[in-house]
């Protein structure tokens, strides 16, 4: 990628210049197949975003329709402050669900998001080149495993060791946090990489110019310069964080209660979906489309704020 | 490679027509069978009917898992023509004339961990550990360790029975992990030393250990003459004495094979031994 832009940019370069002359002069004599061929093309691409926009449009609505009859047959204090959740019993408070999920998530980042930055700064300001080579595909590995294969690795591997050490059956938040902490660096990590690198190299250079060793250049100049693009890269962390299903559904031991120890088994809002669908009917399934419309919502605060955050980026400079 | 697979496809199409034809014109009219009812006798049923229809073409055994009670109100209305149910006609259902076959028995051993020195505990203790009114096997003449229970959610057959058996329809302990599946309760109270969880006894193997409840030791033997408590019979219900595609299809699953091999497979007991 990096080797291959340059080269790509120089080539591009000269283009602009020789079609410029050209285009102004010659808007006529561009052929009714060309132009035929370019509006085709835009229209394509058109319906390309146009399927994305719907997908998104199409679910919101479904998810929607499902799940609204519980917010009115409940209202929706009663169902996002309800503390107990028991479905059998006709009980859908989710307040518990959802103190899990944020649990989960912010240990998740807690251990992920240092992890993740020190991932960074290492590949984009420590590493020699040949060191990168290895370590970036690592990285980028890293998000390419499916979550099945990390709750798998948690259930049987991590499990048993925490069981051992801590006591207990292993199921919890602490296992959790462990293993989303692990799913979230290549988010965090490559995010944070393209912030660091589009620092410009000036204000590295001025840095060193003052006398500053590479430690005081990385935590008082570059990460400062980059913190924006990291604040966002942080987020979309915290969306994968929590929207986690399978592997958490594997080492979270499902109990639908908020745990007085970070090793006692807890229910989130994503593992009661996979948990209950199988089997659950009537108002239950519904309070189940609930649930998605809660996580729906908690996504789009997610995506929102990152929204802002970037507007408020572009004011400041 | 190709053109062998549409020649092959094409074999098919040929046979198929062929068979459909010689059942219209020549065989008799196809038989069917509707079989409904509980999940937990789903996999017996299913596998009993594809192995009968294999056999016998021209025989179709619709089977469908929608729970005990509707498998009970659906043959007693004539919808279906065995109603199969985990549990025993309620006496308002024994009214509706029902003839009753047992086809399985299905026991649900208590299991711990091989170090764990618990080898027997009574119903009341059983009941109390699931509760968690007893958290400490210390409690039940065990080390001084904390109990780990493991549940299994809320879908599952055999907590179903098990919370009517032994929890007489009370509450289990909400903070128990629930896990969904048969193999991830063994596996998890295998590796775990204070764990405790239950299965079907047909599931039990030599990386747990299945206590003796009220001084029974779940066995074979013991299911079968009915002492071990935490069992249940399983029942293949029909609307009168059964007759004609249903009789044979329920000899079939009484016969020795089916009983020894798919029975057993499912995690359950075979019925022959408590008959004799």
């Amino acid at each position: 990628m990096s080797a291959g832009s340059p080269r790509e940019g120089q080539a591009q370069a000269p283009a602009p210049q020789d079609r410029g002359p050209a285009g102004n002069g010659g808007l006529s004599r561009i052929s009714r197949a060309t132009h035929l061929k370019e509006a085709l093309l835009r229209n394509a691409f058109l319906v390309c975003a146009c399927v994305a926009v719907a997908g998104v449009t199409l679910i919101f609505v479904f998810v929607g329709y499902q799940g609204w009859p519980i917010f009115a047959k409940l209202g929706i204090g009663e169902f996002l402050g309800g503390r107990v959740w028991y479905p059998t019993k006709g009980l859908f408070g989710i307040l518990t669900l959802v103190v899990n999920s944020l649990l989960a998530m912010a240990g998740g980042l807690v251990l992920g998001a240092p992890l993740a930055v020190g991932t960074a700064v290492f590949l984009s300001e420590v590493a020699s080149p040949r060191v990168r080579e290895v370590t970036r595909p690592a990285v980028e590995l890293l998000a390419g495993i499916p979550s099945v294969v990390y709750g798998f690795f948690g259930l049987v591997l991590l499990r048993p060791i925490i069981a051992r050490v801590f006591g207990g059956l292993g199921f919890g938040l602490f296992t959790v946090w462990v293993i989303l902490g692990v799913m979230i660096v290549p988010t965090i990590a490559t995010l944070t990489e393209d912030a660091l690198r589009s620092v410009p190299e000036g204000i590295r250079e001025a840095s060193y110019a003052m006398g500053a060793t590479k430690w005081q250049t990385i935590w008082r100049v570059l990460l400062p310069a980059a913190r924006i693009g990291i604040i966002d890269a942080v987020i979309l962390g915290m969306g994968r964080a929590i929207g986690e299903t399978m592997a958490v559904v594997m080492i979270a031991g499902n109990a639908p209660v908020i745990p007085d120890s970070i090793f006692k088994p807890f229910l989130t809002l994503t593992t009661v979906i996979v948990m209950d669908m199988p089997y659950a009917s009537g108002d239950h399934r519904t309070a189940l489309f609930g649930v998605a419309i809660v996580l729906f919502v908690i996504s789009m605060i997610f995506v929102a704020s990152i929204r802002v955050i970037s507007r408020s980026r572009g004011e400041g400079d | 490679m190709r053109r062998r697979s549409r020649v092959v496809l094409l074999l098919a199409g040929l046979v198929a027509l062929a068979m459909t034809a010689g059942c219209s014109v020549g065989g008799p009219a196809q038989q069917k069978l509707t079989v409904t009812g509980s999940t937990t006798i789903l996999p017996i049923a299913e596998a009993s009917a594809d192995m009968y229809q294999a056999a016998h073409p021209g025989t179709r055994i619709l089977v469908a898992g929608v729970g005990s009670s509707q498998g009970i109100e659906s043959v007693s209305q004539g919808t279906s023509d065995i109603g199969t149910s985990s549990r025993e006609l309620a006496p308002e259902e024994k009214k509706l004339g029902l003839v009753d076959t047992k086809i399985a028995l299905d026991a649900i051993a208590v299991i711990v961990n091989p170090s764990n020195p618990v080898r027997a505990l009574t119903m009341q203790q059983a009941a109390a550990i699931f509760e968690r009114r007893i958290t400490n096997w210390s409690q039940v003449g065990g080390h001084d360790m904390p109990i780990g229970l493991v549940n299994r959610d809320e879908a599952s057959g055999t907590r179903d029975a098990f919370s009517k058996i032994v929890l007489k329809g009370r509450d289990f302990d909400r903070t128990a992990a629930v896990l969904p599946g048969t193999g991830q309760v063994r596996a998890v109270v295998t590796e775990s030393p204070g764990a405790v969880g239950f299965i079907s006894l047909g599931f039990v193997d030599r990386g747990v250990k299945a206590v003796a409840i009220d001084r029974i030791r779940p066995t074979e033997a013991t299911v079968a003459d009915g002492t071990y408590p935490i069992s249940r019979v399983l029942h293949f219900f029909t609307k009168g004495q059964p007759k004609g595609l249903a009789k044979a299809y329920i000899d079939f699953v009484l016969s020795t094979p089916v009983q020894d091999a798919v029975v057993r497979d499912a995690g359950f007991l075979p019925i022959d031994k408590a008959l004799k």
